[in-house]
């Protein structure tokens, strides 16, 4: 039994800030982590016999930050998910939460954005050439300064003025081709940062 | 997080962690082979069997992984200590991807040690 003060509060405030950590991930998953932790917190501080302030201390390092911990359930949920559905919603959200945890999670979570965001704007143009023939596609427009822009348009409003359409109608087998292989490959590469990540931190405690 | 980046870490430091790591989730497999146990538990039998435990705070996540993957289940149970503790044990799944392991690793570890009879003797 917790009887000691003084032991209680420390493990509290180590779960209170894990919590906060794991927020976003579903609610009973970071229920059952806090109790688990909890559990094991208590167990192990008192496993000399006596619960003490310097086995909760020495209990809480071994466990690590609560940032590190947090990360580590994260990625690891992630690449558990990965295995039974390769769902870019699902692979976004997770990423989502692993970048308000790390640099790494930040920069993996930006280019995924960016690779999906063109994956999925090529595809759509493709798509929607069928339904706007004359505005949808690969444009070339000048930008008044001398210069020209290259611009993916999903055919909604007019023809740009002083514009030139590049690929035609290839932009149906292109833009579908390349831009689901976009996607494809963003994917892959989310994961293989997210299991770089988890090598890198495999390197040993304290 | 900086403490433990360990920049100076010898290249065949880190080749054994990568090594240890690689044999956890095996190693887990196993500690659950004879009947459920909880965490802390897990770890202090990887302890005294292995030096595999890099961490606890890898264990934990380790094993709701392989929760996600069918690999094991948990229950909660009340205990004399006054709170309950999560125990994990083996599914059929697990149970079946712990034999095809252990097959694996003892095909894998016995050509590596044919393999390594002249450096042993070279000693």
């Amino acid at each position: 039994m917790i009887t000691s003060g003084d032991a209680q509060p420390r493990i509290e405030a180590y779960l209170g800030r894990l919590q906060q950590r794991l927020r976003g991930m579903n609610d009973d998953d970071v229920r059952e982590i806090v109790e688990e932790m909890r559990s094991h917190l208590t167990d192990k501080a008192a496993a000399g016999g006596e619960l003490t302030a310097a086995g909760i201390d020495a209990a809480i390092a071994a466990l690590g930050t609560p940032e590190e911990l947090a990360s580590q359930y994260v990625t690891d949920d992630l690449l558990a998910r990965a295995e039974v559905s390769r769902s870019p919603l699902r692979i976004l959200e997770s990423l989502f939460r692993w970048a308000s945890l790390s640099v790494a999670g930040f920069f993996v979570l930006m280019s995924t954005l960016l690779g999906y965001f063109l994956g999925t704007t090529l595809a759509l143009s493709a798509l929607l050439k069928t339904i706007h023939p004359h505005t949808a596609g690969l444009w070339v427009i000048p930008d008044g300064a001398g210069d020209y822009d290259l611009s993916l348009r999903l055919g909604f409003g007019s023809v740009p003025v002083g514009g030139r359409e590049l690929l035609g109608w290839w932009i149906v087998p292109a833009g579908l081709f390349v831009g689901c292989g976009l996607v494809v490959l963003t994917t892959r590469f989310a994961l293989w940062s997210v299991r770089q990540y988890r090598k890198s931190r495999a390197l040993p405690q304290g | 997080m900086k403490a433990r980046a360990a920049s100076g870490q010898e290249a065949g430091d880190k080749w054994e962690v990568q090594l240890r790591k690689g044999c956890l989730e095996l190693a887990i497999l196993a500690a659950l082979w004879d009947g459920k146990l909880y965490g802390l538990e897990i770890l202090q039998r990887l302890e005294r069997d292995s030096d595999l435990v890099i961490s606890e705070g890898t264990v934990y996540p380790l094993l709701s992984r392989l929760k996600v993957l069918g690999l094991v289940r948990s229950e909660w149970v009340e205990s004399d200590a006054g709170h309950p503790r999560k125990y994990y044990a083996l599914t059929p799944a697990g149970r079946q991807r712990g034999r095809e392991m252990a097959a694996m690793w003892t095909r894998f570890s016995s050509s590596m040690d044919r393999l390594l009879a002249p450096l042993a003797k070279g000693k």
